[in-house]
């Protein structure tokens, strides 16, 4: 009854969320659809990381999720700041619009 | 449980299995929790009729006439408040498993502690300081 | 059971992962993107570590897509009809670069690494919330004191950012108002 699921299925997994992830930083111009990619790309290594964390029964892994989520809030806070912050001086949220120091 | 228990498998396993069996309950809510306002929204959609008019279609607000548009620009100060979740949130996340583990920690672990929820209450010292907190 | 299990979760993750991608409202991005992570956070517990899960929901689906939502609401820019490409042959080139790169790993595991050979005995109650706790305050202390400080530079960073914002705006507001007067002279 029980089949257990090899590890090789998460990591797949997680490169095929990872590789949408790199996708959408890549075909959308929307930077807020942008920081979701990249959320869904830690995501993704995330889900590696536990994946070997659990094959390899130790519990390092995991704890490493935890920074990871960490550095993940912190830089969700200040880019969608300086999202905010651009949006008020330029009324947008296309990252082609911003391009002031191409020259 | 017994079967599994008799049947030859690692204790990784029957762990993994013991981990999903106990959490199928927050799963089986999580579908009551779905279908329970799904199922009326859907037989209603079948039962109700259905002639609409533009009065009837419009926006209720108390008996008035509805005003302006529904997105509205909102505050850039409440983003700091949502900001200031969002850190305290992490926070408490690390408060948990600290709460679990002092018995065995002890002493060592108060300090840690105290030391990150200071640097953490300098952060909100600062915002305090900066104004940051104060509704204009 | 859990290979169905799996591969459900496994689905509704590609799925909203997709649907992300694809939605031209931003709100509906973020709603997918929750599903993503609430089936990553079912995955977790599929692999031996429901306190990720908890954190998962209460980081992500809490706290995350909630500043996310917040500010879609914030600028009122959850409507994006007319995203235009100006470099649009990047588009086909970030296809064919993302099926690269997807074949690339999925080489790479399937023939560079062999994973099934790193299982290893199975350990009792491996990641509990004790035995991560015990991990994060004692083999990684020194870790977890610098997130504290990321956080703290968090919170410096974004109230400067939205002081500095407000300030600009309102001198660029009083600059544009004093050269309409000085054409208005003119």
């Amino acid at each position: 009854m029980t089949m257990v699921v090899p590890t090789a299925y998460y990591v797949l997994l997680a490169a095929t969320l990872f590789t949408m992830g790199a996708l959408g930083v890549m075909i959308r111009r929307n930077a807020l659809i942008l920081f979701m990619s990249v959320e869904l790309m830690l995501n993704s290594a995330n889900l590696a990381l536990v994946a070997f964390a659990q094959a390899r029964q130790d519990v390092g892994g995991q704890v490493l999720v935890f920074f990871v989520m960490v550095v993940a809030a912190a830089e969700v806070a200040v880019g969608l700041a300086l999202l905010v912050a651009i949006f008020q001086s330029r009324q947008t949220t296309d990252v082609d619009d911003i391009s002031t120091l191409r020259g | 449980m017994r079967a599994v228990l008799y049947s030859g498998y690692s204790p990784n396993e029957l762990r993994t299995a013991i981990v999903v069996a106990t959490y199928a309950f927050i799963g089986l809510f999580f579908v009551a929790a779905a279908t329970f306002p799904l199922l009326p929204l859907i037989a209603a959609r079948f039962l109700r009729p259905s002639r609409p008019t533009p009065i009837k279609l419009d926006t209720y607000e108390c008996g008035l006439e509805a005003l302006g548009d529904i997105r509205v620009q909102f505050k850039i100060q409440y983003y700091l408040f949502a900001l200031a979740f969002v850190i305290f949130d992490v926070e408490v996340v690390f408060l948990y498993p600290w709460a679990v583990a002092f018995g065995q920690l002890g002493l060592f672990a108060l300090v840690e502690m105290a030391i990150f929820l200071a640097i953490l209450g300098f952060g909100l010292m600062y915002a305090w300081k900066k104004g940051a907190l104060e509704w204009q | 059971m859990e290979l169905v299990v799996f591969i459900l979760t496994a689905l509704i993750a590609l799925f909203g992962a997709g649907a992300m991608l694809i939605s031209r409202n931003a709100v509906h991005s973020a709603l997918f993107l929750l599903l993503n992570f609430g089936a990553i956070a079912v995955l977790y517990l599929l692999l031996q570590a429901p306190f990720l899960f908890v954190t998962q929901l209460i980081i992500y689906a809490g706290a995350i897509i909630v500043l996310f939502l917040f500010v879609v609401m914030l600028l009122g820019a959850e409507r994006d009809d007319q995203e235009t490409d100006r470099l649009a042959w990047q588009r086909p080139v970030a296809l064919v670069m993302a099926g690269l790169l997807l074949a690339e790993v999925v080489y790479v595991f399937t023939s560079g690494v062999n994973i099934g050979a790193i299982n290893a005995p199975a350990v009792a109650d491996f990641a509990s919330p004790e035995a991560v706790a015990t991990a994060l305050f004692t083999r990684y202390l020194f870790p977890f004191e610098v997130t504290s400080i990321i956080l703290l530079a968090a919170v410096i960073g974004v109230v400067v950012l939205s002081r500095r914002a407000t300030h600009d705006h309102a001198a660029v507001a009083t600059q544009a108002t004093d050269l309409t007067q000085l054409s208005e002279r003119r």
